[in-house]
Parts: structure tokens; C-alpha cells; sequence
């Protein structure tokens, strides 16, 4: 291989292994191993290990970034996958939304789930904490009557009727972790099928 | 065909091969053991599954991280080590599994559409 060859592949690699910080460092190291000897291999397939062969083999594999980026949220939702923690997922789908827009609608979709489902289950446990001022809430306003999710903190603003009474508890803690399971569903499903569409081009024949 | 349908059917492929690309990539497996750029061209060469090059290996790692593939390195006579990738006993009853769903699903189209092939005879007759 020519100096000139040698520099572009390190340089390629050095890239990918600066993004792949987020990963372990002997997974890391293997998959900078493994892309090495893909280059090594690809590269000589057209007889000599010239520049322009690995330029091109280089191409055909994408930018350094982009490939650690399919890496590293692999691995976070992998992991995410398997503890289903919301927070992984989470993180595993703000990862998604830095480098595209599908990720960016996705992450606010699941911001929303995620918020909507705490909102609740907070609501259930602030009725055990707060049963007199706790609850859901029909407050006279200026012109209307409006609902008021109310967690108990102070009084409630305005003369009104609490709605659910105790039922607010199961309600509450039903529809939270619903929420929380549904939106973590719902995320896992979206990067499987992206991750999945990304891998295939149209055919050559 | 006009660009509007040949963009329809571009689609409607794409949507097909994607369904089958885990099955077709744990079948390049079945026989023996293979490494990335091997699993690339088995795949270009003997089905319309061209998978863009830089995307093959996360797919593989996923693969591997479900316990489907086990893989180990391989000295090459190239004088630079391989990573090559064999399926588990988990990976081989999914591929088995998933290619009798796919031989059902084949055979039941192949009779669906059979009257589109006895209807084309019909037209070249």
C-alpha cells in the first residue's frame, strides 16, 4: 500500500474511532478492526492497493460519522432494548434526533409520552399525599368552566368541584405507566424499523 | 412507465426486500462461517438484496448482540485478521423458523397470482 493509501485509511479510521467514544473501548477497538480489514480486503479486490481503489472503497462505506453514529445508537438502543428503562430509551432516541429529522419528530413524540405518563402517575400519588386539595378539578374561570389537574400544592385557584375523587389513583397510575410502556413501544419500534430501512438501497439488478 | 409509477414500484420493492433482509442475511450462514465483504457479495450475487456497504456491520453487531451470530477472528492469507460470523443454535431455529414462514407466505402468493401467469399465456396465444 502507498503512503498516500495508508494515510487515508488511517485517517478514516482515526475519525470513526474518535465518535465511537460513547462505546466501550474493546468493542470499539473491534469494530475499528473489523472496518480495517474490510478496507484491506475491498480495496485489493481490484489488484493493487492504489489511492483511488480506497478512496473508493472508502465512499462505498460512508462517512467515518455517520457509520459510528449507526454504531453508537445501535448500541444504546440495544441496550435500551434489553433494560427497557425509559431513560435509556430516551437517550437512545435524543442520540437519533442529533443527526436526523425523523429522530428529532420521534424524540418530541416520545418527550410528550414520557411527560404526559410522569403527569399522571404524579397526579395518582399526590391524591395519597394531598387527598383534600389533590385531583382533577372543574375550576370556575372568568367566562367558562375549565379542568385543572391539581398535585396539591397550594390551594386551588378559584371555586370548583373535584371530578375523580379516589378513582384518581388507579386512573392515574393505570394511564401513567400505560403511557410509559406504550411511548417506550412505541420509540423501540420506530428506530428498529428506521435502522432497518437505512441498511437497504434499491437493488442493481 | 411513467415516473410517478416506476417511483411507486421502486417503493413497493424496497418495502419487500427490507421485510426479508434478516432472513437473507442469517441464511448466507447456514452452510458456514463468513466475514462481511463475503456476506456483501453472497448477498448482490444471489438475490436482489444490495445492502449499502457501511450498513452491513452495525446490522451484523445488532445480529450478534440478539445472541443469533457468534463470531470470531480469523488470520487471512492476506496477512491481516477477518471477523468472521456463525450462527448459534438460537440463530439457526430463528433462520429455520422464519424461512418455513417465508416458504408459506411464497406458495400462498404463488397460488394467489397464479391466474395473472394463466392470463398473460392467454394474451400470448
Amino acid at each position: 500500500m502507498s503512503d498516500g493509501a495508508q494515510k487515508r485509511v488511517e485517517e478514516y479510521l482515526g475519525r470513526l474511532r474518535r465518535r465511537l467514544r460513547g462505546m466501550r473501548g474493546s468493542e470499539a477497538d473491534e469494530i475499528v478492526k473489523e472496518l480495517r480489514a474490510h478496507i484491506l480486503d475491498k480495496a485489493s479486490m481490484g489488484g493493487g492497493m492504489t489511492l483511488a481503489a480506497v478512496d473508493a472503497t472508502l465512499a462505498a462505506l460512508g462517512s467515518p460519522e455517520g457509520l459510528a453514529a449507526e454504531y453508537v445508537t445501535d448500541e444504546l438502543f440495544a441496550r435500551a432494548e434489553v433494560s427497557r428503562s425509559p431513560l435509556r430509551v430516551l437517550r437512545g432516541v435524543f442520540h437519533w434526533a442529533s443527526f436526523s429529522v425523523a429522530g428529532f419528530v420521534v424524540f418530541l413524540a416520545t418527550v410528550l409520552g414520557y411527560s404526559l405518563g410522569v403527569i399522571f402517575a404524579l397526579g395518582a400519588c399526590a391524591k395519597i399525599l394531598n387527598p383534600h386539595t389533590a385531583g382533577l378539578w372543574m375550576v370556575k374561570g372568568a367566562d367558562d368552566y375549565e379542568f385543572s389537574l391539581h398535585l396539591g400544592f397550594g390551594s386551588v385557584a378559584g371555586p370548583g368541584r373535584e371530578l375523580l375523587g379516589w378513582w384518581i389513583v388507579p386512573l392515574g397510575l393505570l394511564l401513567g405507566c400505560g403511557l410509559l410502556v406504550l411511548t417506550t413501544r412505541f420509540a423501540v419500534w420506530c428506530v428498529r424499523k428506521y435502522r432497518t430501512g437505512r441498511a437497504l438501497r434499491a437493488g442493481a439488478r | 412507465m411513467k415516473p410517478i409509477d416506476r417511483e411507486l414500484q421502486d417503493k413497493w420493492e424496497a418495502q419487500l426486500r427490507k421485510g426479508c433482509l434478516e432472513l437473507a442475511i442469517l441464511a448466507t450462514m447456514w452452510k458456514e462461517r463468513r466475514y462481511g465483504l463475503e456476506i456483501l457479495r453472497q448477498l448482490e450475487s444471489d438475490s436482489d438484496l444490495v445492502i449499502t456497504e457501511g450498513t452491513i456491520y452495525p446490522l451484523l453487531s445488532r445480529l450478534k448482540s440478539l445472541g443469533l451470530m457468534n463470531s470470531e477472528w480469523v488470520e487471512s492469507e492476506g496477512g491481516h485478521p477477518r471477523k468472521y460470523y456463525s450462527l448459534t443454535s438460537e440463530g439457526r431455529k430463528r433462520t429455520r423458523e422464519m424461512a418455513e414462514s417465508w416458504k408459506r407466505f411464497s406458495s400462498g402468493m404463488g397460488r394467489l397470482l397464479r391466474p395473472l401467469g394463466d392470463a398473460e399465456k392467454g394474451v400470448a396465444r
